[in-house]
């Protein structure tokens, strides 16, 4: 028994301490202010913190921290994408996630379970060929494998998928991991906050002070803050504030859904994604099946739910798993993906001066959490990004310079 | 012993056939119409199930599909929900997630560890050090999760219904059973479902003994059986609301998906229960639970117990239990008021403002602790009484099954007389009656049905009904300072729990319900949200409008996979031809969803030599029907056609073909075709097969765009056609037609008689200089094809399939979009200069490659030849590198057996894209493989 | 499944249509500068707010314009482009 545990037993009082400082008023004035309190803001808040010695900091939240995305999302871990640039990025992350529980001194129940993307055609057998090849190339663990080992890392997955999409092969990458979402939010934001971060919630950004071509400051719901330094971090929420800010970029807002099914006991112990059935699926330490689908197809600002979702993704995932159709399917709920062209983020300085985006996250931008809190924080400080992030500049597109990462992120999260 | 009662008027139970089963390995008997839980309830089995966290003894609490710790499964299915499984002859089940039967599960002595185990607790331990994470987790996810998943349990093909009707109505209690007449009545169809099997809701179980509304029960059922516009699906629950009044009703044998104008929500109210020490023993239920148990199931609850009291139900209850034969040891009454008059129940002892403290007993119940309370929490135990007793009914309050309503966008608020959330606005098209909406007792439910039901057809005069007082009491927890007071069973969470996220600053609904996770087990709340809103209410002292309550998502009870998968439909295509691939022994693949020859004959390796040879030295055939293939005319389509695609097609003579590249307003290549002029104002287009929908979409799109005076064609699916390439090809097609193929040898293109029949016959050299292209209507392609079969046959002709096709074009340098292209590839990369007209105004994607042309190019698709080809060639997709770094990829290797060596194409640096110039290939098993840029197409190769 | 309203078909199921994305206006490609032309290339109205997009019957191939509200997901009105 773990000794944090034991003390809960015998302190008479309750002997954690708050999570966060919850301090009643806003202060008129910091030296930067953070737009959302999902995994992101509070990262790249920690991260000015402990970096860089800014603490003088406000996170503003419209709802609860880990409200958007982070709290919604199926939290696969990997870095096998396609583009050196990607590749290298996620990978700086998986290297932060592996020690983040630690960090963080919260359990994030970071599960390394290895991350199967399925091939069922031939061309998808080449995508995974090429993955491979480049995470090979940029020291990351990824190889082609054939239908045995994935029958033997899953020995009740039927290949033949019904016989209407047999499995060709996949690519495997030992690293996929997956953890705890709302922990993550919460970790963050509590390590900032003992570095005097203050976290506000049922904050929300309502405009921006912009004059003469540079950020003075936001206006919220309760009232307003004047700060040389904005970023936003609101995922969803960003051609909100991009408009605010006078700022057109590309990105579309599409819901992405997911569900999961009622707990059973472990039996599914990988990350197993299929790009042509458009599902994938992985077991949470909880027992329930986490399932997960393609984005849906147009346009929409809303966390609605559809039938549709549920039906198609039941249908493909008995295709694999025949055995699971008395399985019960107990909740599904959605999230608003900050879609791009190119499926790479946007990170960094903006045409206004000193204020940063960090968007663009669509449905992969949960295992970036780390990373880009910690790119950032130093793109905010220095107010110059990292090489790490340069792939991901916004004027990539006004350049014809996209980053090609559609291969890698269409299904995969 | 039996604990089986009388027969009661409007039980559900058929007491003629009684069949056995067995549970945890002993044999028990049933009636036709019982539920596992109450067969089991009947024969004196108390421990059902056990808890998920502490593995505590669960017995019945709701009986109404809350009971989610009384699961089951029967090497099959797991998780079945035993309160509402029928019962049938020799059904052998078991409970779920215990370690040793359910009786005597040793995991019991997790409760003694409960004051380790705080909310949150994993998330405080278990991480350092940090390789010790994966044994601890490695227990904590064999301890979680619930039944055994069984991998050999056959795949249920469940069909799916699609309903229509002009009201839906949910639930059929008394307001809901009246809402569908009234309606009906008026006019409308209706469908009325009920998640039981009969209807009644409250009306069947809450009978208060001799208070009559067993007749109107009957009354109703009869009318809405004899209406023909009332359609009634029982034992069949609404999953969820979406978009447009769409839900799905789910059923033991599947999904029925209703589209309703109107839907009427007469969802009801799920009981709660009170909260104290040991609140879950067997024998502590729900009082609608003793209920049911009793007028439904006609069994007794429990020989000596106590109705715990907040509200007027309680005394109903207390009345039935006394009907039953049960001994009433007291009534403890949460409140100071007397009973109502009518509903005093004779010689019972009655607390009036006492609560229960602590409930006593091990595996059942075996006595109460009740003391005097404030009506806040505080039990003073200075007064304690002990009143032995093995059951507890709790009548404490209601919460409203509101999910759909929630669903459907409805804004609801708390209402504090009621206590209760009710709707306070509704969305288009959606009404709300009965508990649901706070409205309680029979006659005003009946009229709440109708009120709902005038309103869903626009004939509303009817004023809304207050909500009923005080159905709820507002505070039904008691505090006690060794806990095991559960709020939320599914997860065994106490009140202190709550306490303690508030304390670590989980103190808005949203968070506390993630850190404790209350409200996310499999009943999903329904028992347990409530109590958790008002404790935290309490804790932020604030009203419980402003706490509000967590989002409520499908589903509304949890739905089998099988179901909402249904029968899955998997569309292939076949070209008309199919059938004679089929019987010369073709291997198939997909492309899209068509089904396409790969190669013909039993061996793979072999055939495709054998198939380029023919195509190189006799002649080849080829189905390539699966094309996208569009008419086009009209005085402007060659003006639509110069927009459209890259090339020149106004000037383009009668007679002719040209390349057609397509890209995006990006500049990015899309697709390539052959446009084939056949007419001053008719052009016949042809796309690749995967982009062909596509294709033919932006091309309609593009013409309402630009408006020009064009109509579109798409004979992609009525036309078929081949390829026949190769040397002897125009012998061939000669001997079938009669005219001059050598006209159009040099990118021509005709309409002509092949082998009787009406064909376009186009000059395209894609896998070989001299080949032709057959488009025939779909019903005539397979004469001529076989026309050609025949007249080949004497000098080596073979059809071929796709994997030799791309040999051979191959060969011919030629590339294939998106197998030699990616996503963001463009001309100048792909080497497509020359396919760009100079001088045009406008294409899709000229003026963005304007800006590219002015950017250094950064790859370049050369082809190349390997002087050193390893045994295993590297694979398509292996990288080209340049000192170390990635310069590009190979996008298409083979060997040639027409040149007798490995070819190839591929992106490399700029500089490096010179014929003759070296570069490097990394080989999937990590060695470094020689190329050399080559001309294409690869000499030699052009037969 | 949500329904939409083809101006020649009537209510029909979403999954018989395929959204085209917002109905831009094209700069004009010779006078218009990079910049312009990037920014139609790629960027998008992205706030929500009722927005006129293209949408495809795709059994019957037709094209038309569905004025939708990207938040509600509530369609206000569907024509033919140019018949606004
Ligand atoms: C269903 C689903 C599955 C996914 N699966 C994966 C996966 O497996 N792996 C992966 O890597 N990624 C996944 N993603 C993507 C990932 O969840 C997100 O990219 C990531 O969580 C984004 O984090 P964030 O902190 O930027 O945004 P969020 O967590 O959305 O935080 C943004 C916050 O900003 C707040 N906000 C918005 N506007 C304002 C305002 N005006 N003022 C104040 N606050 C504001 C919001 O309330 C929100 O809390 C998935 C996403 C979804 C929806």
């Amino acid at each position: 028994m773990p000794y944090r545990l034991i003390k809960f037993a015998f302190s008479k009082q309750h002997p954690e301490a708050a999570f966060f400082r919850q301090p009643a008023q806003i202060r008129d004035s910091y030296d930067a202010v953070i737009i959302g309190g999902g995994g992101h803001g509070l990262a790249a808040a920690y991260y000015l913190a402990r970096d860089h010695g800014i603490t003088n900091v406000a996170v503003l939240e419209r709802g609860y921290l880990g409200g958007g995305n982070t709290g919604r999302n199926t939290t696969i871990i990997r870095s096998n994408y396609l583009t050196p640039e990607g590749v290298a990025f996620y990978d700086a992350s998986v290297k932060i996630w592996e020690n983040l529980s630690q960090e963080l001194d919260l359990n994030l129940f970071y599960s390394n379970r290895g991350h199967f993307t399925l091939a069922h055609t031939e061309s998808a057998m080449r995508t995974m060929r090429w993955r491979a090849e480049v995470n090979k190339q940029m020291g990351v663990k990824s190889e082609v494998l054939g239908p045995d080992d994935i029958q033997q890392a899953c020995p009740q997955i039927d290949l033949s998928c019904a016989g209407h999409a047999p499995i060709l092969g996949a690519l495997y990458h030992a690293p996929g991991s997956v953890a705890r979402h709302d922990g993550v939010a919460w970790g963050y934001g509590r390590a900032a906050s003992q570095m005097g971060v203050e976290i506000f919630q049922n904050t929300e950004v309502t405009g921006l002070d912009i004059r003469g071509g540079r950020i003075h400051g936001v206006q919220t719901n309760r009232g307003n803050i004047k700060t040389g330094k904005v970023l936003s971090a609101v995922a969803g929420f960003t051609p909100r504030i991009t408009q605010m800010a006078g700022i057109r970029t590309p990105i579309v807002i599409h819901p992405l859904q997911a569900c999961v099914t009622e707990p059973m006991k472990p039996w599914l112990n990988t990350i197993l994604v299929s790009g042509s059935l458009h599902v994938y699926v992985s077991q949470s330490s909880r027992g329930e099946l986490v399932m997960g689908a393609a984005l849906d197809p147009y346009e929409l600002h809303s966390t609605r739910s559809t039938l549709d979702f549920v039906e198609g993704l039941s249908s493909h995932i008995l295709d694999m798993f025949p055995f699971l159709s008395g399985i019960k399917v107990v909740r599904q709920w959605a999230g608003m993906a900050d879609m791009t062209p190119d499926f790479a983020p946007i990170m960094g300085r903006t045409p206004v001066a000193g204020f940063y985006l960090d968007a663009g996250w669509g449905t992969w931008g949960f295992k970036a959490t780390p990373i880009s809190g910690k790119t950032m924080a130093e793109t905010m400080a220095r107010d110059q990004e990292p090489e790490l992030i340069d792939a991901f500049r916004l004027s990539r597109f006004r350049e014809f310079e996209l980053t090609g990462e559609k291969g890698a992120a269409a299904v995969g999260h | 012993m039996s604990y089986r009662l009388p027969q009661q008027s409007g039980e559900w139970i058929d007491r003629n056939l009684t069949f056995s089963f067995s549970f945890e390995g002993k044999t028990y008997q049933a009636c036709n119409g019982d539920t596992v839980s109450s067969a089991l309830w009947a024969s004196g089995v108390r421990v059902l199930g056990r808890s998920f966290k502490y593995h505590r003894p669960r017995g019945v609490l709701s009986l109404a599909n809350h009971d989610i710790n009384v699961m089951l499964e029967n090497g099959i299915d797991i998780n079945l929900r035993a309160d509402v499984l029928p019962v049938t002859a020799g059904m052998k089940l078991d409970a779920v997630n215990t370690a040793g039967g359910v009786v005597k599960d040793y995991l019991s002595v997790l409760g003694w560890l409960a004051p380790f185990l705080p909310a949150g607790f994993y998330y405080k331990a278990f991480h350092r050090p940090r390789l010790l994470f994966p044994f601890w987790e490695n227990i904590i996810r064999r301890m979680a999760g619930l039944g055994v998943m069984n991998p050999k349990a056959p795949r249920l093909v469940s069909p799916k219904t699609n309903l229509h009707c002009d009201v839906l109505v949910v639930g059929g209690g008394p307001a809901g059973m009246n809402a569908a007449l009234v309606a009906a009545k008026q006019g409308a169809r209706v469908i009325l479902v009920d998640e039981n099997a009969r209807l009644g809701g409250t009306l069947g179980y809450d009978s208060s003994s001799g208070l009559g509304p067993g007749q109107q029960l009957e009354q109703l059922c009869e009318e809405i059986e004899a209406h023909a516009d009332i359609e009634v699906h029982l034992s069949s629950y609404a999953a969820g609301y979406y978009a447009d009044h769409l839900l799905p009703l789910i059923g033991p044998e599947g999904m029925a998906k209703v589209r309703t104008r109107q839907l009427i929500v007469a969802s009801g109210a799920y009981e709660q229960p009170a909260v104290f020490r040991n609140n879950d023993l067997p024998g502590i239920m729900l009082g609608s639970a003793a209920q049911r148990l009793i007028q439904r199931y006609a069994v007794k609850p429990f020989e000596r117990g106590v109705v715990l009291a907040g509200n007027e139900q309680a005394w109903r209850v207390a009345l039935d239990l006394l009907a039953a034969g049960v001994e009433l040891a007291a009534v403890i009454d949460l409140r100071m008021d007397p009973p109502p008059a009518g509903l005093i129940p004779p010689a019972v002892l009655v607390y009036s403002g006492y609560c229960i403290y602590e409930a006593v007993g091990s595996s059942g119940l075996e006595g109460v602790w009740a003391c005097p309370w404030d009506g806040q929490g505080n039990a003073d135990q200075s007064r304690a009484i002990y009143i032995p007793c093995d059951g507890i009914a709790m009548s404490v309050g209601w919460a409203p099954a509101s999910a759909l309503l929630y669903q459907a966008g409805a804004k609801m608020k708390y209402d504090e007389d009621c206590q209760q959330f009710v709707p306070d606005s509704l969305p288009p098209g959606v009404h709300a009656a009965g508990r649901v909406n706070g409205i309680y007792g029979l006659a005003d439910s009946l009229a709440d049905g109708e009120r709902a039901a005038l309103g869903a057809l626009g004939l509303s005069s009817v004023i809304n009904l207050l909500p009923a007082s005080q159905a709820s009491h507002p505070w039904p927890l008691v505090e006690h300072p060794k806990a095991k007071n559960f709020v939320d069973f599914d997860e065994d969470l106490q009140l202190k729990d709550f306490a303690t996220a508030a304390q670590e600053g989980f103190n808005n609904i949203e968070l506390m319900k993630r850190f404790t996770t209350v409200g996310m087990g499999p009943s999903q709340g329904k028992h347990s949200n409530m109590n958790a809103i008002r404790v935290l209410a309490r804790l932020r002292d604030e009203p419980i409008q402003r706490v509000g309550s967590t989002t409520a998502r499908p589903f509304f009870h949890p739905v089998p996979m099988g179901h909402l998968a249904g029968r899955s439909f998997h569309p292939v295509r076949h070209t008309p031809l199919h059938g004679w691939h089929q019987q010369h022994e073709a291997s198939f693949t997909y492309v899209g969803a068509w089904q396409r020859p790969a190669w013909y004959g039993p061996d793979k390796a072999t055939a495709i030599v054998n198939e380029v040879r023919a195509v190189r030295h006799a002649a080849g055939l080829i189905d390539v029907g699966t094309l996208g293939k569009f008419e086009l005319r009209g005085l402007e389509a060659g003006e639509f056609l110069e927009r459209f695609y890259t090339g020149h097609f106004l000037q383009q003579k009668i007679g002719t073909t040209r390349y057609a590249l397509l890209l995006d307003e990006s500049g990015v290549i899309t697709d390539d075709g052959v446009v084939a002029r056949l007419a001053e104002d008719f052009y016949y287009v042809t796309a690749s097969t995967s982009n062909a929908a596509a294709v033919y979409r932006e091309m309609t799109r593009c013409l309402q765009l630009w408006g020009l005076e064009v109509t579109i064609v798409n004979l992609t699916g009525s036309y078929a056609a081949f390829n026949i390439a190769g040397p002897l090809s125009r012998q061939l097609m000669e001997g079938l037609t009669t005219a001059d193929l050598k006209q159009i040898s040099n990118g021509g293109a005709i309409e002509t008689q092949v082998a009787g029949q009406q064909a376009r016959v186009m000059n395209v050299r894609f896998v070989s200089d001299l080949a032709y292209e057959v488009h025939a209507p779909a019903q005539s392609i397979l004469s001529i094809w076989q026309a050609l079969v025949e007249a080949g046959q004497s000098c080596g002709l073979k059809p071929f399939g796709i994997d030799a096709q791309r040999l051979l074009r191959l060969e011919m340098g030629h590339f294939i979009v998106g197998h030699d292209t990616d996503g963001l590839t463009h001309p100048f990369e792909a080497g497509l200069d020359w396919a760009l007209a100079k001088d045009k105004t406008f294409y899709i994607g000229q003026r963005s490659l304007k800006i590219k042309a002015n950017k250094p190019l950064t790859k370049k698709l050369v082809g190349f030849t390997l002087p050193h080809p390893p045994a295993n060639l590297p694979d398509e997709c292996t990288l080209v590198l340049e000192q170390g770094r990635i310069a590009g990829r190979v996008t298409s290797i083979a060997f040639s057996p027409t040149l007798g060596q490995v070819i190839g194409l591929a992106y490399v640096a700029p500089e490096a894209g010179i014929a003759g110039k070296r570069f490097v290939i990394r080989h999937q098993d990590g060695s470094d493989v020689a190329a050399i840029v080559s001309k294409l197409p690869f000499s030699g190769a052009a037969a | 499944m949500k329904l939409l309203k083809c101006p020649v078909n009537g209510l029909r199921p979403i999954d018989e249509f395929a959204y085209g994305g917002e109905l831009r206006e094209m700069p004009d490609p010779q006078s218009c500068s990079d910049g312009e032309w990037a920014d139609y290339v790629f960027n998008r109205t992205g706030a929500p707010g009722v927005k006129p997009e293209w949408w495809y019957h795709i059994p019957s191939g037709t094209w038309f314009v569905a004025e939708r509200n990207t938040v509600t997901d509530m369609v206000e009105r569907t024509y033919f482009r140019g018949e606004a």
